[in-house]
């Protein structure tokens, strides 16, 4: 009977600690998390896709913006998975580092635009919650923080990974192959996948 | 080669109302995207179809090739990519609309839980999509629908005063249907997507505490995450190569990590000031599990994914650490 009663204690038990975690999340964060997702929303609408384009296509040209602007745009503005798509303003051999950029800071972008990942909220969340609750003075300068160095590691990832392309371009012989897609970009065909198919 | 119509149903615990594939001679790849490699399921419509199974991690195939996708994410990105592009999505985790792809997901080309005892042979008759007869007579229709619809607001010119009112409640009421129409999309978000992590991280961190287990958990993790060179390593080991796209999908291994570690900062066990290197280094293996569909997403040549994903993942094995590092001397000011 001891037994019995041990066990329905401690069943319930666990499921009263789940409960009360999950009261604090939803208390918690839910509801400042869904007024900011309707702004930050409401807002992107407003600025409208046009507008973002071309300021995209400008933050493309050189590199430090390359992978600093025109990432941080992308995934405030279209948001995780769809900020990748800014990829095809991009010469071919650009482009992986700025995948790498861009999805470094799907991270760090969530401790002020949680709308730009909302699937993916508990990286940031779930540690600063932490901080939130023993050191409540530090969480302002943790969130700014880990915004900015997100910046710096977005751009050491941009650079890096460009580099990293280019002698995988010349060690794998692809020279011509990327030279090509080169000139068809500076031809002002920026749609890289519609002109060729796949060729492979 | 000739080509069978295939049937696929959802599997235990699946969402979608089963697809039925049939390949052409334009249209005859199933395309593998599970983390490399080839896909049972993948394999078994190829060979039941007649189709090509292809592995999406190193081969990068037109869209228009593509019969159906088959993938691996119970998660929020994957699985909204190719139902967007109206490509049928066989998903081998029951997965269900989701994320912020969530209303592209739709039971006409998405089916979720499937094992190769899903995919079997069509009957005689089955209509597959892309062949359907009436397609017609629907664009048709809506055509005529939108003709309809856009006749009587040419009638809507006013000038002067009322104009002014006329364009005045235009504006408020624009403003106001996109407020109301995002407050929508976050509910949806949340009721989709937050709310469901927040129900399952919540059992797992009362599991985990109500039991003791977070205590020895903190007692294994505090001595690699309690200093900075621990840090490093846990850098370095997320950011290896062939384990990075493992760890990747839907940041769910960074996001339980995460929240353990928050709950360990909020303990003391661990320093406040080790918050933001710890950000970085449960971090570095963050979107190699997604680099060819993102690629394409960018609309990539086949060729630049090919050296593209290397690149990012050997690039990710030196920034991951250097993140932590920089992370670590930033958190001074903390």
């Amino acid at each position: 009977m001891d037994q019995i009663a041990w066990f329905a204690e401690h069943f319930i038990g666990l499921f009263n600690e789940s409960a009360k975690s999950l009261l604090g999340l939803i208390t918690g964060i839910l509801p400042t998390l869904l007024v900011l997702l309707t702004a930050m929303y409401a807002i992107t609408t407003w600025i409208g896709e046009e507008r973002v384009t071309r300021a995209v296509k400008w933050a493309g040209k050189y590199s430090v913006t390359r992978y600093t602007i025109m990432p941080i745009i992308a995934v405030i503005i279209l948001t995780n998975p769809m900020a990748y798509t800014f990829g095809r303003f991009l010469p071919e051999k650009y482009k992986p580092a700025f995948y790498d950029a861009a999805v470094s800071f799907v991270h760090p972008v969530t401790a002020f635009f949680p709308h730009a990942n909302a699937g993916e909220l508990f990286v940031w969340t779930g540690v600063s919650a932490g901080v939130l609750k023993i050191a409540p003075e530090s969480y302002a300068r943790l969130a700014v923080l880990y915004f900015l160095v997100g910046i710096i590691v977005i751009l050491m990832r941009g650079i890096l990974t460009q580099w990293i392309t280019r002698l995988l371009i010349n060690r794998g012989g692809h020279q011509e192959t990327f030279k090509r897609f080169d000139e068809m970009y500076e031809a002002g065909q920026i749609q890289g996948a519609k002109t060729e198919g796949s060729v492979l | 080669m000739s080509y069978q119509a295939v049937k696929i149903v959802k599997g235990r615990g699946g969402w979608g109302s089963g697809l039925t594939l049939k390949p052409t001679e334009t249209k005859n790849v199933v395309l593998s995207v599970t983390g490399g490699g080839i896909h049972p399921v993948a394999a078994r419509i190829a060979e039941l179809s007649g189709a090509e199974a292809v592995d999406g991690f190193v081969n990068n195939i037109a869209d228009d090739r593509v019969l159906c996708a088959v993938i691996n994410c119970g998660g929020t990105a994957r699985i909204g990519v190719y139902p967007k592009k109206r490509i049928p999505t066989v998903d081998i985790y029951p997965g269900e609309p989701g994320g912020p792809l969530a209303q592209f997901i739709t039971d006409d080309i998405f089916v979720s839980a499937v094992t190769p005892n899903e995919v079997s042979l069509a009957e005689a008759g089955a209509v597959a999509i892309g062949h359907e007869p009436a397609g017609g007579i629907t664009a048709a229709a809506a055509t005529a629908a939108v003709e309809q619809g856009m006749a009587p607001k040419a009638a809507v010119q006013a000038t002067g005063f009322m104009g002014f009112v006329v364009k005045f409640g235009n504006a408020i009421g624009y403003l106001i249907n996109t407020l109301l129409s995002s407050g929508r999309q976050a509910v949806k978000l949340t009721l989709n997507t937050i709310i469901p992590f927040m129900a399952y991280v919540s059992l797992l961190i009362g599991i985990v505490t109500y039991t003791g287990l977070s205590q020895w958990i903190a007692n294994a993790v505090t001595p690699l995450a309690g200093n900075v060179f621990g840090l490093i390593l846990l850098g370095v080991i997320v950011g290896l190569p062939f384990l990075s796209p493992i760890l990747g999908p839907g940041a769910a291994i960074a996001q339980v990590i995460g929240v353990l570690m928050g709950t360990q900062i909020a303990a003391g066990s661990l320093p406040v000031q080790y918050s933001l290197p710890t950000l970085f280094a449960i971090n570095g293996q963050v979107g190699c599990d997604f680099v060819p569909v993102g690629l394409s997403l960018g609309e990539s040549e086949p060729e630049t994914v090919a050296v593209g994903v290397p690149a990012v993942l050997f690039s990710r094995q030196i920034t991951s650490p250097v993140a932590v590092i920089i992370a670590y001397f930033a958190s001074f000011l903390i």
